[in-house]
Order: structure tokens, then C-alpha cells, then sequence
């Protein structure tokens, strides 16, 4: 297992070297000029020229890649063109409030779209099946700015005078005075509940389907035909083995989250990756666009990296091959 | 029901991290909270974090920076009332003495009560050492009148003589307005920018900064505390949290649902009618000294033509602009006849009425046709075998001011002009067609001040060349001497009741001329919580809703 660990690790070098390369040359060819960006507001007619040489912008393209990369990774991440603050800071705050939404959302629409899943499949074709099923295309097709000031607007708001209290039960914003678990059940749950909503319909269809096809398999007949009971047969042998595509789909879209909770940090105000990439890229901040696209692309091959080592663990002959 | 051991490790897994996570998410939130004291504690939504609190930086050109932490924190020489009027503020004794001369002097008399929150006296060395940082300072935001100062005289510490070497009118808003008077015995021969930038621990007003730079968590708030050793009417809170709320949607409901107490957000269509469903909330609607003009620059064809100008604003039916953008926002909205706002009655001329409000396509035939221009067989205006066809630009995503240029291009199309969009972002508008005058026709909004000079943006003198290496804020690059007479003397006129007949010539000049086209002030809504708070609460258009936030408090 560490030797396969290890090979995954060494094979995602050039992929990051790759994909660190292409966002450094489009954002650099195609993206905002730093240096403009720097001498916006500047008079100095020499400011462009002198900002350009400062930043190291006439030397060429490779040069610059190596040394960018150079200092990235001795973790130097230069500061940002139009706030002047720390990137590597900037993103390590930014990364915190992400990973707190992504961790629970993913952990909480995981259960409930296993269970959805295991539910339709082993009920396939019911009312049951069918409402589950029209959940998930309303849940697909919602966009997700509506939904979250809906959520707001009805759970805070009309949840407060249905309940005739002079408190809101869920914040919409990041509560900048309450602490304890409770509070932080409070500040979590409605942005957990919108960005579940599409994980769990896209998540439920992967795992009603797969369970229907591990439910149709010869080894579930012969199972029930020793005798054995429906719910034995779904949870020890159905579940575990029809788990393997549903955890891909779930370690690559978790790695995602952490660029793409673009729409739902911005309803609920949480300064994340997806805030920040928002302000930078408003901004034309290449400073911060660069080492963003990098951070996340690293998070995106750390999950998938997680995904073949859980799936070598439900299923042991990935492990050998 | 037993469940097979691959299964039942992976739901391990996820419950194992969810009480991680839980642990982690209430322990993060803890955290937080605790450097907050929690009684007594006001929640304001603020809709822009600023880039610096080094205020006179350059960095610091963002509104919500001042009034949230500027204000608060630091004194100012002169203060701006709600109706525009300047008084004098807690440091002063009394009212400053302006004897005119020449040479003008100004006698700033500083009350004895005036300390830094360390106890130190507020003096006249700190008035000086004020003045040399924006002279001498790199990227400072606006030297306007600074640079007119010859010395400040500091022989008495408690009396700061400031001499001009020029005239300066605006002199007002000189330690006051949008800048402040900083503590000398604490940055001189230090590096004031690197000191303040992301917050300080000194102060010279009701507030400070929780904890100096903590004060500010950058992208969540602004915590303020009372200043114990301000000498004027402490603050009657325990902690003012400013929670940056940048999403406006978001910002409405967060009010409306009682997390935040108060709020200052930008119109937008429903915000209103959203609040009203919240009885407890009270909001007012203002109109401050913010506007929105269509900016024509004269060097461009066909701008070159005063008859094309005056056919311009005739043909813009500015009311119904009003009706289509601001009133759906705020139910109110008024056509801005003039580019000072009558927030500031004293000032304020309506000069572009002359033009109407409405479309006047007759007026625009007998203007076109007197000049010399002909209707071609496609109904645009032609002359020497150029047509009346310009481009409009404006700050791409904003989405009233794409309706807006949508609205003018329509009703310029009947008028006879071909207007063609093509908007660049913000940075571009502002940071190069503007200057270069790449550009026929823009449209953005302008900030005024309670004082009435707007030489800056209409004299000749400041049209930016390339010859003067682009500076200058005159975008129009109108060159005339009508208006330029009488904005000159706005400048340097020490007279009170002379300069007042000055702006109203140039008001009346720049509508003669057909310099630009005004469209409306643009409207603040002040929302806050009668449940929560008390207290004067009033928006001031220059200041903003929090400037005096020492005399509200908590229900």
C-alpha cells in the first residue's frame, strides 16, 4: 500500500508542474498586466516601465515561470497587486473558512446520498424511488444564488417570527460574536444546506445507479438463494461493493469545492477561496490568481489521491494492480 | 443488522472527521469570540472592506474605510454636518480664525481637553507634522490645498497657525472633510504607511481599534471599543462590530432578519420593499453628494459642436432614466439639474433646467439644423459626410448603468444619433480612456464635497495632456473661458458671499456650454433596527450614517 501511496505521489509531480505552467502562461499572456494593475493610479509616466523591471516582467516568459516557481515553493508567494497583503496569507485564511464548509457539506451530503441511493435502488421504481428522483433533478437544476436567499429569507427571517423569538436560529453571516458547537451549528447549517443540495442529487443518482447494477449481479442472487436476507444482502455485500464509483465522484468533486464554492460563500458571506478568486480576478490580481489556481489544482490531486487509495481499500485488487 | 467491515471503517471515517470537524468549527469560532466582549455589542453591515487605514495613503480612497474605522478613530480639525454645514470639532476651542490677507492665515485654537488615547495632548506640531506627510509623503490620495500651505506655526502647542503661500478657498477641508490630524509623538521619523496600514492602536476620537491592527480580521470586520481618555461624549456601547457583508441581496436580509443592527447598503430593485416586511426596521433615503452624469469629451466628433452638445441633453429624456433606474430602487428619484447636488442648498443652481427633463426632438431639429447637419435616408444626423455616430462607455457589469446607456442609446436613436456601446471595465474607464480621452461619451458617477469647487473638473487647466504627462481630472477638455472665470475665482475667492455668486456663474456656464449631461444624485438608504439601537440616528452625505456613532445606543 505505501509503495502504491508513493507511486501515486511521484506520478502527480508533473501533473502539478504541468498545470502550474499553463495557469502561469495564460494568466500572464491573457490575464491582467501586473504592473498596470500597480501603476493604476499612478501619474508617473515611468511607473509602468520601472514596475515592469521591478516585477521581473521584461525578462522572458521560462525565466520568469522558473523563478516564480522557485520562490512558490520555498514559499515566498509575493503579496498581492492591489491590497499589497500577503498572498500566501490571503489564501491560508481563505483556505480555513473553505475547508470548514467543504468538510462538513461533504461529510453531511455523503451520508444522506448514500442512504438516498440505497433507499431507490432497493426500491427501485416505487413512489418512494420516484419522489427521491424528482428531488434530485430539482435539487440539479436549482441555481444556487437563488436557493441560498430563499434559505435565508425563510430560515432566518420567517423562522424567527414563526417562532416569536427575538433571535434568528440559523445566521446567514459568519456570527462575529457567538462561539461553542452550538453557534457553530447555527453559522454552518444554512451554508451546508445549499451546497448540499446539488451534491446530494448529483451524488444519490451515482448511488442509486451503481447499487442497481450490484443488485441485478449473479453474486446478490446467489446470496438470496442461500438463504440469506434482502437487508443483509443490500448492506454487507450490495453497499460495499457499489461504493467504488460514488467515492471517486465524491473525493474529486470535494477537491473541487475548494475553488468552487464560488456562489455560496458570496450568498452567506464567508471569506473563502471562492471569494477571494472573485475579488482577484474582479481586480485583474495575477499576484493572487497564479498561487490560487496552483493551491487548488494541489487539492484537487490530493483528493484524487485519496480517492484511489480509499477505493484500493473497498476494493483490495486495485491495491495489486 | 451488521454491516460488512469496509462499509462500516468508511462511515467511521466520516463520523471519526465530522467530530473533528465539530470541534474544529466551534473551537475557530471561539476563538474569535472571545477577544470580543460580548455584552453590549452593536453589529453593523458594512458592504466594502478598505484596501488601507493609512488614510491620507492613496490606498485609502474607499468611502466605507472612513466611515467605519476613519472617523471613529482620529480626529479632524473641522467636521461636516448632516446638512453640509462645516463646524468645528471636539479638538477645536472654537471656531477657526481665517484672517484673509495675503497672505491667508488660519488659527486653529486646539482644546486643552484634546488628547491621543495615551494621554498625550493633541498639538499644533501634530497639525504639522499632518500637513508634512501629505506634502512630502509618496502615494498620498489628495494634496489639494496642502500643497497651497506655507508653514504651520507651532510656537504654542495648543494653537496652530497655518499660513498659505496662495489663496485656498477650500480651506475647510483641510485637516477635516476626508483626512485627519495624526499623532506626531508617535510616527515621527517612523514609517507612518507601514504603521497604519492594516490598522494602529492609537487614537484621537470616541472609538479605537480593538487591540490596534487585530481590530481589523481582514475580509470579516472592523471591532471597535470605546477610547476611554476621549474627552468628548464617550461612546455609550461596549464594542461596534463592522461585518463586511459584500453581496447587497445578502446584506438586506442579514438586516432585515435582526443579525446585523444596522446597515448602508447601495440601492438595488426590491431592497425596500424587502425591509419593510421587518416592522422593527426604520430606514431612510437620501441623497447625498454622489451623482451620476453622462460625461461628453469635446475633443471628441461630434462632442466638438455645442450645437451637437445642446442636442444631446435635449434629446436625453432624463426623467425617464430616473423612472427606470432609481426610482424602482428607493420609490424616489429626482433629474440632478446641475453638477452640484442640492444637498448643498447654498450652492446649488439649477441650471440644465433650461434643458427640460424630457426628450425635446423639436428643439433637437431646429439646434441640428441651424448648425448645418442634414437627416440622411437611415434618420441619423449627417455633416461634410460624417455622421452623428459615437461610441458610449461606461464600467462593464454594472448592470443599472448598462440599462441606463441602453435607455440613451434608444432615445437617441429617434433624436437621429447613432450611439454604439462598448464598455470596458473599471480600471480601463478610469485608468486610461479617461485620462487619454479615448472615449465620445461615459457614463460614471462623480463624489462632491460640501464645498463647491469643481474647477478640478471642468477649468481648462486641468485638462489632462500629454504634454502635462495626463494630469488633470478635466475629462471633458472643454476649453473655455466662460467657465473658467468664474471657477477660478471659486477657488481663490476668501469671501463667503462672493464665492456663492461665483458658483452660480459657473453652474450656469457649464449648463451654457453643455459641458456634460447630469442625470441624478445617487441614493443612500440608512436602515437600522428600532428594536436594537437608539439614539441621533441621521445619514450625513458626506460622512456618512456612523459619524456619530458615540451617542447611539443599545435596547
Amino acid at each position: 500500500m505505501t509503495r502504491y501511496i508513493g507511486r501515486r505521489i511521484l506520478a502527480a509531480i508533473p501533473v502539478l508542474l504541468l498545470a502550474s505552467l499553463l495557469v502561469f502562461v495564460l494568466v500572464r499572456q491573457f490575464g491582467a498586466d501586473p504592473a498596470r494593475t500597480r501603476c493604476q493610479q499612478s501619474r508617473d509616466l515611468k511607473c509602468l516601465e520601472r514596475t515592469r523591471v521591478q516585477l521581473g516582467l521584461d525578462r522572458p516568459l521560462p525565466v520568469q515561470y522558473v523563478d516564480f516557481m522557485g520562490d512558490f515553493v520555498q514559499g515566498d508567494w509575493g503579496t498581492s497587486e492591489r491590497t499589497d497583503q500577503s498572498v500566501a496569507e490571503s489564501i491560508g485564511i481563505a483556505l480555513g473558512e473553505t475547508a470548514q464548509l467543504a468538510f462538513w457539506g461533504v461529510a453531511f451530503s455523503s451520508v444522506v446520498a448514500i442512504s438516498v441511493g440505497v433507499y431507490s435502488a432497493n426500491k427501485a421504481y416505487s413512489p418512494g424511488d420516484y419522489f427521491f428522483t424528482g428531488l434530485a433533478f430539482a435539487g440539479i437544476a436549482m441555481p444556487t444564488f437563488w436557493f441560498g436567499l430563499i434559505c435565508i429569507n425563510y430560515l432566518t427571517f420567517h423562522l424567527k417570527e414563526l417562532l416569536n423569538t427575538n433571535e434568528v436560529i440559523f445566521f446567514s453571516i459568519p456570527n462575529a460574536t457567538g462561539h461553542g458547537a452550538i453557534n457553530g451549528f447555527r453559522e454552518l447549517a444554512l451554508p451546508v444546506l445549499v451546497l448540499s443540495v446539488q451534491l446530494v442529487a448529483g451524488w444519490s443518482r451515482y448511488q442509486r445507479s451503481s447499487m442497481l447494477d450490484e443488485l441485478d449481479s449473479d453474486y446478490i442472487r446467489t446470496a438470496r438463494s442461500k438463504g440469506l436476507t434482502r437487508r443483509r444482502v443490500v448492506w454487507k455485500h450490495g453497499l460495499r461493493n457499489s461504493l467504488g464509483a460514488l467515492v471517486t465522484v465524491i473525493a474529486i468533486d470535494a477537491g473541487a469545492l475548494f475553488g468552487g464554492l464560488i456562489v455560496t460563500e458570496r450568498v452567506f458571506s464567508r471569506p473563502g477561496m471562492g471569494t477571494l478568486f472573485l475579488n482577484a480576478l474582479g481586480n485583474g490580481d495575477s499576484a493572487v490568481l497564479i498561487p490560487w489556481m496552483i493551491v487548488t489544482g494541489v487539492f484537487i490531486i490530493i483528493f484524487n489521491l485519496f480517492a484511489d487509495i480509499l477505493y484500493g481499500v473497498l476494493d483490495p485488487r486495485v491495491r495489486v494492480a | 443488522m451488521k454491516v460488512s467491515g469496509g462499509v462500516s471503517s468508511f462511515f467511521c471515517l466520516v463520523l471519526g472527521l465530522a467530530l473533528l470537524g465539530g470541534v474544529w468549527a466551534s473551537t475557530t469560532a471561539g476563538a474569535s469570540a472571545r477577544e470580543q466582549s460580548t455584552p453590549g455589542t452593536l453589529k453593523i453591515a458594512a458592504e466594502q472592506e478598505p484596501s488601507c487605514m493609512d488614510w491620507i495613503g492613496s490606498c485609502a480612497g474607499a468611502s466605507w474605510g472612513i466611515w467605519a474605522a476613519g472617523i471613529e478613530t482620529l480626529p479632524q480639525a473641522l467636521t461636516v454636518t448632516p446638512a453640509g454645514d462645516y463646524i468645528p470639532s471636539s479638538v477645536l476651542a472654537g471656531e477657526p480664525i481665517l484672517e484673509i490677507g495675503p497672505p491667508q492665515k488660519i488659527t486653529y485654537n486646539i482644546n486643552a481637553a484634546a488628547v491621543w488615547s495615551d494621554n498625550t495632548p493633541i498639538t499644533s506640531t501634530d497639525f504639522e507634522y499632518t500637513w508634512k506627510q501629505i506634502v512630502t509623503g509618496k502615494d498620498i490620495y489628495d494634496k489639494t490645498g496642502y500643497e497651497d500651505i506655507a508653514s504651520i506655526d507651532t510656537t504654542d502647542p495648543k494653537v496652530a497657525v497655518v499660513t498659505f503661500s496662495e489663496p485656498f478657498s477650500g480651506w475647510r477641508d483641510l485637516f477635516g472633510g476626508f483626512s485627519f490630524i495624526l499623532p506626531s509623538h508617535l510616527l515621527e521619523g517612523k514609517n507612518r504607511a507601514k504603521i497604519m496600514k492594516d490598522g494602529y492602536s492609537f487614537s484621537g476620537g470616541p472609538w479605537k481599534l480593538e487591540g490596534g491592527k487585530s481590530g481589523w480580521k481582514k475580509t470579516k470586520s472592523i471591532t471597535l471599543v470605546p477610547n476611554q481618555n476621549y474627552w468628548g461624549d464617550k461612546p455609550l456601547i461596549g464594542t461596534v462590530i463592522f461585518q463586511f457583508i459584500t453581496e447587497s441581496a445578502s446584506e438586506i436580509q442579514a438586516v432585515k432578519s435582526g443579525q446585523v443592527s444596522s446597515a448602508y447598503p447601495q440601492p438595488q430593485i426590491g431592497a425596500l420593499d424587502q425591509l419593510s416586511e421587518n416592522p422593527e426596521l426604520k430606514y431612510e433615503v437620501s441623497f447625498g453628494s454622489v451623482f451620476e452624469a453622462f460625461w461628453l469629451n469635446a475633443k471628441a466628433f461630434p462632442m466638438d459642436s455645442l450645437a451637437v452638445r445642446k442636442s444631446l441633453i435635449y434629446a436625453t429624456d432624463r426623467q425617464a432614466i430616473v423612472d427606470e433606474i432609481v426610482k424602482p430602487s428607493v420609490n424616489e428619484g429626482r433629474v440632478l439639474q446641475s453638477f452640484i447636488v442640492p444637498t448643498f442648498p447654498q450652492y446649488y443652481e439649477p441650471a440644465f433646467s433650461i434643458y427640460g427633463t424630457s426628450a425635446n426632438l423639436s428643439k433637437v431639429n431646429e439646434l441640428m439644423t441651424a448648425d448645418g447637419w442634414k437627416k440622411g435616408s437611415d434618420g441619423i444626423w449627417a455633416k461634410g459626410g460624417r455622421k452623428a455616430e459615437f461610441d458610449v462607455q461606461t464600467t462593464a457589469g454594472n448592470e443599472a448603468r448598462e440599462l441606463t446607456e441602453q435607455l440613451w442609446q434608444s432615445q437617441l436613436t429617434q433624436a437621429g444619433f447613432k450611439v454604439t456601446i462598448k464598455n470596458p471595465s473599471a480600471d480601463v474607464l478610469f485608468g486610461i480612456n479617461g485620462p487619454k480621452g479615448r472615449f465620445a461619451a461615459a457614463l460614471y458617477a462623480q463624489v462632491g464635497t460640501p464645498d463647491p469647487s469643481l474647477c478640478g473638473i471642468f477649468c481648462s487647466a486641468n485638462i489632462p495632456t500629454k504634454k502635462n504627462g495626463f494630469v488633470g481630472n478635466n475629462w471633458t477638455r472643454l476649453t473655455s473661458a466662460a467657465i473658467d472665470a468664474p471657477w477660478t475665482a471659486v477657488d481663490s475667492e476668501l469671501d463667503r458671499t462672493a464665492r456663492t455668486v461665483s458658483v452660480k456663474e459657473g453652474q450656469n456656464a457649464l449648463a451654457a456650454e453643455a459641458v456634460s449631461i447630469p442625470l441624478y444624485q445617487k441614493p443612500n438608504i440608512f436602515v437600522w433596527n428600532t428594536a436594537q439601537i437608539g439614539g441621533p440616528l441621521q445619514d450625513n452625505p458626506t460622512l456618512g450614517p456612523f459619524f456619530n456613532l458615540n451617542l447611539w445606543y443599545l435596547k
